[in-house]
């Protein structure tokens, strides 16, 4: 009789268990739903806008489901597709050419950095280290870009700012410092010389920490739009999301310049061709993220362990 | 070990891609620097404005050179730079002190008065006289006293309408149906538009599309159509057009505005406009959409039908209720001003010469060539149309459309039929104009600029509400004076008044 309560106890305080477990789990599933629905939503909406006639989206508002269907955005942006089409190869060109050009750089200063061994490796740390403290400020960086080292309008000033990061420069020595002496020493008694040991070995080793620090460059070129803001004049020469940057401030300036009164403007993109802009812009960099998400992942935890 | 594969797929795949990258950068070699080689070796004028980028600007900008070179010995080189990004661009280029000769400046993007108080341009009113003489002389005194701060003229001023002669515009189809034609012709003041707002709204509530009478009743608070100079943006401070004491006023205080706005509240009862305050973005959309038939307040200027129903799709009618006047905001919208650091400021007092009193050399700087953008469509009226055929002027290679940042627009040539003529009758609005008691006068605002910002705050607080007409009249205007008062209008107002005082007895 007892022993019968007691797995029926038993068995009631395993349903409750069992319930708050499903409680919780459902809890949070469902706060990250939520979580997730916001941030889906409003990509949703957009392209839902882009695909909505343009006195239908004014009339009834944005919706998830286009309330006329409608791709006259999208024609009037490939009659001359020239435009997006160039900006995306000056932001796969600066991506692709400036991550392999800043990995060169960042890994053989973080690498000479690492080694306990380098003469002047406490003054290069701090020169390093100081620049991520302290910097000039734009108009010193201006000044620099263009009235030195004369890179403006050109397709070196959107790759130069990102050629050393310091952050990254000290992920990449932690990473260096954390291989084995020996190795190195293993390798110079087998008569491998500085080069021969940077490039066989050391470099080889560092992948993990390599392809995370190529990816957050990358990442970084293909969002940058500032560099072009300050030094790009050539509409040739556009990247990607300066692009949308130009189309989205334009509208505004003109929109200011109408209630200025006295002048008239030119004509103001539609809602609905600034959607689709937006839409070509970030789709296939959509694609590349979920293509590349599990690196990235891996590189958030990359600073974790050590 | 499988990591370690696809990490070496994805250093290998990222080499493949540079790799591609290398060998095309070679090919698009065209995308590095344009080179920036002058026509000879006279001297090359550097003239920054904002504006989309031409495509045929090299070939524009060859022409003018060479049409500069036999007039002045200079040559030009137009650098345009995206609306958005221009204040950004051109403020780098100050601060770092890179030297340019010409710039577009005005009161609202590359600010006039902070650029005269870095000391960024450079006083003209010695030069200009000498070296401009058809320009100087094709504005009264009055006018260039508009762009003067603090006794010295740092811009050259282009001609375009000055005055804002504001008004409501109908749409003629929805006027034609409730036949006040005649009515609407002869309207004075908002008050008398009140009958006609009451027929129109009868016809909304018939037709299919129209949802609205109006979208937005706001405007008509608009300081010009009461008679009054504003003189700083959201601050409620005024003088009055007919005061040659320019007293300044709080413009919340005086009864026009409690006239404006029961005007305002009274018709937001009737249903005239709709009860969620609308964006001005989403009310071109809708007008666009034809949800709405009137626009309650916006500059009537000749030609200025045309311009709306091309913009706007639909064919309007309008009337001037403000009188013009000439106000310093008015005159200042449109400089264009020489740099402190330039090299030859001289050419470029003759640059801006003639680009204000040449018809030839404006209209190829602000049209192209003629036969490559435009052509002749009817010589003697100066009606042009795009050159070979094009649909539109946007498609030949060459069209900024800001006729007015370039200079004098009543010497350039009409684009559209309608707006044949337009610009004698602008000049004689213009010529016309009262000038405003304070006409020349700009207020410095740098030892109250705490108070600017709340006053300003507390104006998009409470003014907009009686804007849109939202709430009871007397509550909302006690209740913003009061905000005004607290927010310290009242040390603005006494410091604008000793600025005032000052240039008044400096000047005469």
């Amino acid at each position: 009789m007892s022993t019968h309560t007691e797995r029926l106890r038993e068995q009631k305080r395993q349903d409750t268990d069992r319930l708050m477990n499903w409680l919780s789990r459902f809890s949070v599933h469902f706060t990250l739903l939520c979580f997730g629905l916001f941030c889906l939503v409003p990509l949703l909406l957009i392209i839902s806008a882009s695909f909505t006639d343009e006195i239908a989206l004014t009339r009834d508002g944005y919706r998830l489901i286009p309330s006329e269907f409608s791709t006259e955005a999208y024609d009037l942006i490939f009659r001359n597709p020239t435009v997006i089409v160039r900006a995306y190869a000056v932001t796969l060109l600066t991506t692709t050419v400036g991550t392999l050009i800043a990995l060169t750089f960042m890994s053989m200063l973080a690498y000479v950095l690492s080694r306990p061994d380098f003469v002047l490796r406490k003054p290069l740390s701090f020169f390093v280290f100081f620049t991520m403290l302290f910097n000039g400020g734009v108009v010193p960086y201006y000044i620099l870009m263009t009235q030195y080292l004369h890179v403006q309008d050109t397709f070196f000033a959107l790759m130069l700012p990102y050629f050393v990061v310091a952050f990254y420069v000290l992920i990449l020595r932690t990473y260096f410092a954390a291989l084995p002496s020996e190795l190195i020493d293993a390798a110079r008694v087998d008569g491998a010389g500085e080069l021969r040991i940077f490039v066989s070995i050391a470099l080889p080793l560092a992948k993990p920490a390599l392809a995370t620090i190529g990816l957050f460059t990358a990442l970084n070129y293909w969002n940058d739009w500032t560099t072009s803001l300050y030094f790009i004049r050539d509409p040739h020469l556009y990247p990607l999301q300066y692009l949308l940057y130009i189309i989205q401030s334009n509208s505004q300036a003109m929109q200011l310049q109408s209630a200025v009164g006295n002048i008239t403007v030119g004509e103001v993109p539609t809602q609905t061709a600034r959607m689709a802009m937006a839409v070509l812009a970030t789709g296939p960099a959509a694609l590349f993220f979920l293509f590349f998400q599990r690196y990235l992942i891996r590189g958030v935890t990359l600073g974790a362990f050590k | 070990m499988k990591k370690g594969i696809s990490r070496r797929n994805f250093l290998r795949s990222m080499g493949i891609a540079a790799a591609a990258g290398g060998v095309s950068l070679g090919g698009l070699s065209r995308l590095s620097r344009l080179s920036a080689q002058g026509s000879a070796d006279l001297p090359r004028l550097v003239y920054l404005f904002p504006g989309a980028p031409q495509p045929d600007v090299q070939r524009v900008q060859d022409a003018l050179s060479a049409y500069m070179a036999e007039r002045i010995g200079a040559t030009i080189e137009l650098r345009a730079t995206d609306w958005g990004t221009f204040d950004t661009q051109i403020g780098l280029i100050n601060a770092s002190a890179e030297s340019y000769d010409l710039a577009f400046t005005a009161p609202w993007i590359n600010n006039y008065y902070t650029n005269v108080n870095q000391e960024y341009l450079m006083p003209l009113e010695d030069m200009l006289p000498e070296l401009a003489p058809n320009f100087w002389a094709s504005l009264t005194p009055q006018t260039w006293e508009a762009a003067r701060v603090g006794g010295s003229i740092y811009a050259g001023i282009n001609q375009q309408i000055f005055v804002k002669p504001f008004g409501p515009y109908i749409r003629t189809d929805v006027l034609e149906a409730v036949g006040l034609g005649d009515a609407f012709a002869a309207l004075t003041s908002y008050e008398e538009l009140e009958a006609i707002m009451a027929a129109v709204k009868e016809y909304v509530d018939q037709d299919e599309t129209l949802t609205h009478v109006t979208y937005n009743l706001g405007p008509i608070l608009t300081e010009e159509n009461w008679g009054f100079d504003p003189q700083l943006p959201n601050s409620m401070l005024v003088v009055r057009s007919t005061d040659d004491s320019a007293q300044v006023l709080i413009y919340s205080q005086t009864d026009e505005y409690r006239q404006g706005a029961e005007l305002i509240r009274r018709w937001y009862q009737a249903g005239y406009a709709p009860s969620d305050i609308q964006l001005w973005t989403q009310m071109d959309d809708a007008w666009l959409a034809g949800q709405f038939a009137v626009r309650v307040s916006d500059i009537v200027k000749p030609g200025g039908n045309a311009e709306v129903q091309a913009r706007w799709g639909w064919a309007v009618t309008s009337k001037a209720i403000a009188e013009p006047l000439l106000t310093t905001g008015g005159v200042s919208a449109t400089l264009n001003g020489i740099s402190s650091i330039s090299a030859n400021p001289e050419l470029a007092v003759q640059y801006l010469e003639l680009a204000n009193s040449d018809p030839v050399f404006y209209n190829m700087l602000c049209k192209g060539l003629e036969g490559v953008h435009w052509e002749w469509a009817d010589e003697d009226q100066l009606l042009i149309r795009p050159a070979n055929g094009a649909a539109s002027f946007g498609d030949t290679g060459y069209a900024p459309s800001t006729d007015w940042m370039f200079g004098n627009v009543f010497n350039s040539y009409y684009g559209d039929a309608s707006q044949v003529g337009a610009w004698p009758e602008t000049a004689e609005l213009n010529r016309n104009a009262r000038p405003s008691p304070v006409l020349g006068f700009t207020f410095d605002g740098s030892s109250v600029q705490t108070e600017i910002a709340s006053v300003a705050a507390a104006y998009q607080e409470f003014a907009n509400p009686l804007g849109s007409g939202v709430v009871d009249v007397d509550e909302g205007i006690n209740n913003l004076n009061q905000a005004l008062i607290d927010a310290g209008v009242e040390r603005i107002r006494d410091e604008m008044q000793a600025q005032i005082d000052a240039w008044k007895s400096a000047n005469s």
